[in-house]
């Protein structure tokens, strides 16, 4: 059988998953003997535009050039993977989505009349394209996307972790911040796949895998939180962190913009 | 046997293995492994994850496999363990897994751990979210080896097993006669404790009940609070249910098969081949929770009153509150 063909793209995003890929280090020429990798942006400038097995995109779509560049790897891939937070969901470059228009960020950033890029306001790949597959994390594991490649090539489905941190909390014993300590951790609606690192070394977690695709309780998140005695306004940005393009949290927070008349603080 | 010769007993149940007791980590207890008894909190209320995870793995490693070879190894380690301060709550929860575990077709892993170890119970208190008396699950009539009450200056111990009457034998130095005035101060004591329990559930006919809510709005309201965290199911005593996952090797032919405890508030508890799902929604996981805690196993309930869904849920879903809800007492 002949070798799957690889591409690793990368849009607006810090390299980071990338990154995360090139960590597999001691195994990568294992791994090179199972796939054939005709792009890997962050690795080699070797970048052949031929159609591929599997695409593994990195970022969001923040520029039309991202778009563009997006639209051509999906027609060019059997299966797309988003990998990473912003490939997902926007990211932290999202945290501000709503809340102030594009041609707003550029003037605050560059000063007016300036017009360096052709922007969007950053969304991740499935709001533009099918995603076969999404792999959460700021960044990613790199037990995960081993995991990842190992199940596709072995002809399985990977696991994708898409329950709260909380399990992993619970099948390491570790003490529960939020219970326990009243710390304002978003573990319950973030997805797990961290083996729950921050609660592990008690700290709260900021959600940096990002909420559960579909699952994410935002509602109740700000209710125990002010439960607890933190600040909405705290509490909110917290949310928007890494999760503001997610379905739960735009609802959330455009209740409490409705609820204040729209005048919020920074 | 005396306040002081715990330290020395303790010791002495080194022959038995390992010795695990509740210590304190942090706000919690967790059942740790100990060298001396004092190193125990054993005025506990309760240990954040219950003993059953000697018996079923919080998380574990089954077997080996090479498909080459058609072969597979199983990685059971195989050491004897004393649980020493073990709750009767605990004690009814491990004889509910044995039923399950054991009877009919018994789990290898399961029943191998259960042989190599020794069961201590030990006496309690309520708190606030005790509700064991009303499960009727306060007081182990059996399903441990030796049983500690703690008396003023000195401890009430029941056998309740062969081994546990070698233990107590072996021990013989630091047991002594029972005498009317202990029969009297224990009665005393567990008349006292009865009156301790503030926290009721009446259960009689509550499987029904259940069944007769199905439609119930209580449902939808408490699953708007809920996260779908799992908590209150990896806490329990009596949740059973695990996930197998296989994980390959590089080489795409060897690899070894994990299980680990799950939870039926968590999407993929329903899900099977072809991606449908039995119960997609929090609403239909929650109601299933409370149906599966509220029926029967033979005689038992599948709830032994611990308190420690309520404890843990991050939400404050209050078990039993949601119980009195469909009940309509509240
Ligand atoms: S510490 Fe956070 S992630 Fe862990 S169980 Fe508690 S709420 Fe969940
Ligand atoms: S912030 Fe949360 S999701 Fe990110 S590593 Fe820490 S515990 Fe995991
Ligand atoms: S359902 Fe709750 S109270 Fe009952 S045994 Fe389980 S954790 Fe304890
Ligand atoms: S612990 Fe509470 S929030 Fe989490 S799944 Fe259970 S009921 Fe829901």
């Amino acid at each position: 059988m002949a070798k799957p063909k690889i591409g690793i793209y990368g849009l607006t995003g810090c390299g980071g998953d990338q990154l995360m890929i090139l960590n597999l280090e001691n195994e990568l020429l294992d791994l090179l003997r199972n796939v054939e990798i005709v792009a890997f942006q962050e690795a080699s400038s070797v970048q052949q535009d031929e159609e591929v097995d599997i695409a593994f995109v990195e970022g969001s779509v923040s520029t039309e050039l991202d778009l563009e560049r997006l639209k051509d790897v999906r027609k060019r891939s059997r299966m797309l993977i988003a990998i990473g937070d912003c490939a997902i969901g926007g990211c932290v470059q999202a945290m501000r989505n709503q809340e102030m228009t594009m041609k707003e960020k550029m003037e605050e950033v560059y000063g007016k009349g300036e017009e360096y890029f052709k922007v969007l306001e950053p969304y991740g790949l499935s709001k533009y394209v099918n995603v076969d597959l999404e792999l959460q994390g700021c960044p990613i594991e790199t037990t995960e996307i081993r995991q990842v490649f190992l199940s596709l090539l072995h002809g399985d489905t990977p696991e994708i972790k898409d329950y709260p941190v909380c399990v992993e909390c619970k099948l390491n014993e570790y003490q529960c911040l939020l219970v326990d300590k009243g710390m304002p951790c978003l573990g319950p609606i973030i997805a797990a796949g961290c083996n729950a690192r921050c609660p592990g070394l008690g700290i709260d977690c900021v959600g940096c895998r990002g909420p559960i695709m579909n699952e994410t309780n935002a509602a109740e998140e700000l209710h125990t939180l002010l439960e607890k005695g933190y600040d909405e306004r705290y509490i909110e940005n917290r949310l928007r962190f890494f999760g503001a393009n997610f379905e739960g949290i735009l609802k959330l927070s455009k209740m409490l913009r409705e609820k204040t008349g729209g005048a919020r603080g920074k | 046997m005396t306040s002081e010769s715990l330290d020395a007993f303790v010791n002495n149940l080194e022959t038995y293995g390992k010795i695990y007791g509740p210590v304190k980590t942090g706000e919690s207890c967790s059942f740790q492994e100990i060298s001396q008894s004092k190193e125990m909190a054993l005025n506990y209320s309760r240990t954040m994850i219950p003993p059953k995870k000697f018996f079923l793995k919080l998380k574990e490693r089954m077997f080996i496999f090479d498909e080459r070879e058609c072969e597979y190894e199983e990685t059971l380690e195989d050491g004897k363990i004393v649980v020493f301060g073990i709750h009767p709550c605990d004690i009814y929860a491990l004889k509910l897994m044995d039923k399950i575990y054991l009877d009919k077709n018994p789990d290898k892993y399961y029943q191998m751990r259960r042989e190599n170890a020794t069961l201590i119970g030990y006496s309690c208190h309520p708190d606030e979210y005790c509700f064991c008396q009303s499960q009727g699950t306060n007081y182990a009539v059996d399903g441990f080896d030796l049983f500690l009450h703690e008396l003023k200056d000195k401890f009430l111990v029941r056998i309740g097993s062969e081994k546990g009457n070698k233990i107590a034998s072996e021990n013989s130095k630091f047991f002594m006669d029972v005498e009317s005035s202990d029969i009297q101060e224990f009665r005393e004591a567990e008349g006292k404790r009865e009156k301790e329990f503030t926290l009721k559930l009446a259960i009689n006919g509550l499987t029904d009940m259940l069944a007769l809510s199905y439609e119930s709005d209580v449902w939808k309201e408490y699953a708007d609070k809920c996260f779908g965290c799992g908590s209150c199911n990896l806490v329990c005593p009596t949740c059973r249910c695990y996930d197998v996952v296989d994980n390959v090797n590089m080489d795409l032919k060897s690899g070894e098969r994990q299980r680990m405890l799950n939870s039926c508030m968590l999407k993929k508890h329903g899900l099977v081949y072809g991606g449908k799902n039995f119960r997609p929604t929090r609403v239909e996981r929650l109601r299933n929770r409370f149906n599966c805690k509220g029926s029967l196993r033979e005689d038992m309930m599948n709830c032994v009153g611990c308190g420690r869904c309520t404890v843990y849920c991050p939400s404050k879903i209050d078990y039993v509150e949601v119980l009195r809800r469909v009940r309509g007492e509240l």
